[in-house]
């Protein structure tokens, strides 16, 4: 079984200011660890920048336009309270969402079974014309779109658990059946969508959790909700939204998810993609800020991800 | 103890306290919780009629996760009106109350402190529990010196 991991210097270049959660020393701890010998068999990737063809799958030209101008020559500039850039964000944004069509293009292309893209700017807040909440280019969405342009897929699928929810995937695939979108998430924190009523035309799913839930919240969500609807859909890949920000550690929210509720998550979601599309899986990580918590939780998921199941 | 059920909130509470505008911004009011290691002010109007309580509850909450942030800003938050985030209407006594009954209500209540009013809504005091962890002790070091019979019954 071949897991490839991508990543790119550029990422760990944008800058997001002194002080700030979202820093490039996250990067560095989960790099640590993938590099260590546990990981040997991890084929590690440099991601070629996203084209402006693929950008547009999902956002308009003018955000593009607007994002890379706003990319400052030196110091930083604030797109809004939380989402700040520095010279290198351009370029970080660009391999970010670049990793995930790479990876869509390799584990199409049967050269792996599965995919783990150690990128940022994390994505899945961005909207197709709004930058927010950390997030310039919606990543995980521009994969799942490029999977469909390029490959003429008929239905790709993104699980979200990250903590928040994530908005500007919902809003990019609410109106198109060839898109399934499911976030298990905290509800009335950032960004205040992800209610359960809110079903697109039937291909969202959303579970928000009250403050200070955890497995059997996760579980029962998963179980009840989301994988009946999943199968239902069958996908031909499975994209993850892969935040580790619900950890009991995590100081940005209050659900108390541990290791071993990601290594669960993560075998339940390759067993699925393991009847479905031949366990084909693309993980793009999202949030996740205690830099211990998250080193450790993606090391289980990829753990996870390196061992999958083989399919025939 | 039978002295202690002779006192009244007046007796205990400290008179005419500092207050805070409904106007006036949460770095204000942090300022005074931190210079007079007060744990709540009273909210009062130019008659100094009481409209609210600020407690540092108040301000704790004023950071709690919403929706508008990912993360919650200080100065931003610091800026805005005591009005947004005191508690209204609050619970308040009269100076004539049995200082026995209000301490059950601030057990009850677990608060830290509550405004005294008079007649047309007037702050004339507040009352906390260290008034009345005083008002104790106070009251059975008096007794046991006067009357040292008290100590056997
Ligand atoms: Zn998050």
């Amino acid at each position: 079984m071949t897991t490839l991991l991508y990543t790119h210097s550029a990422c760990q270049e944008h800058d997001t200011g002194f002080g700030h959660p979202e820093c490039a020393a996250r990067l560095t701890a989960i790099l640590n660890v993938l590099g260590t010998a546990p990981f040997a068999a991890l084929e590690w990737r440099d991601p070629p920048k996203a084209t402006s063809e693929q950008l547009t799958h999902i956002h308009s030209q003018s955000h593009l336009e607007r994002i890379l101008g706003q990319v400052p020559k030196q110091g930083h500039y604030a797109i809004d309270g939380d989402t700040i850039i520095s010279p290198s964000s351009g370029e970080a944004a660009l391999r970010a969402a670049g990793a995930v069509c790479a990876a869509v293009d390799a584990v199409l292309g049967r050269e792996a079974h599965n995919a783990f893209c150690a990128i940022r700017p994390p994505g899945h807040h961005a909207e197709p014309s709004q930058a927010m909440g950390f997030c310039l280019f919606n990543n995980v969405a521009i994969g799942a779109a490029h999977a469909r342009a390029a490959h003429a897929l008929q239905r790709v699928a993104v699980i979200d658990f990250d903590v928040h929810h994530g908005n500007g995937t919902q809003v990019a695939f609410e109106h198109d059946p060839g898109y399934f979108y499911a976030s298990i998430h905290q509800a009335h924190i950032y960004p205040g969508t992800g209610r359960r009523e809110e079903r697109g035309i039937g291909n969202i799913v959303n579970v928000p959790l009250s403050a200070n839930s955890g497995s059997a919240e996760l579980c029962q969500g998963w179980n009840q909700k989301i994988a009946p609807a999943l199968r239902q859909f069958q996908p031909e890949l499975i994209l993850i939204s892969a935040g580790f920000d619900a950890h009991h550690m995590d100081p940005l929210a209050e659900i108390n998810l541990s290791e071993d509720d990601y290594a669960w998550l993560t075998e339940e979601i390759l067993a699925v993609a393991a009847d479905c599309c031949e366990g084909r899986v693309i993980s793009v990580l999202e949030g996740g800020y205690n830099l211990s918590a998250l080193a450790s939780s993606v090391a289980i998921h990829v753990k996870t991800l390196m061992a999958a199941p083989a399919t025939t | 103890m039978y002295e202690f059920l002779q006192y009244h909130v007046r007796d205990a509470m400290t008179v005419d306290p500092i207050a805070i505008s409904p106007k006036a911004k949460l770095h204000e009011a942090e300022d005074l919780f931190e210079i007079h290691d007060f744990n709540g002010v009273p909210v009062v109007n130019d008659q100094r009629q009481l409209l609210g309580m600020l407690t540092k509850f108040d301000l704790l909450k004023a950071f709690r996760f919403d929706s508008h942030t990912l993360v919650p800003h200080y100065n931003a938050i610091m800026e805005q009106l005591v009005e947004t985030v005191m508690t209204c209407d609050p619970v308040a006594v009269s100076p004539q109350l049995p200082l026995s009954r209000l301490l059950q209500k601030l057990v009850e209540m677990r608060t830290k402190s509550l405004p005294v009013i008079e007649e047309g809504n007037l702050l004339i005091g507040i009352i906390s529990r260290q008034d009345v962890l005083k008002a104790l002790r106070r009251s059975t070091v008096q007794r046991e010196i006067l009357t040292p019979r008290d100590r056997a019954s």
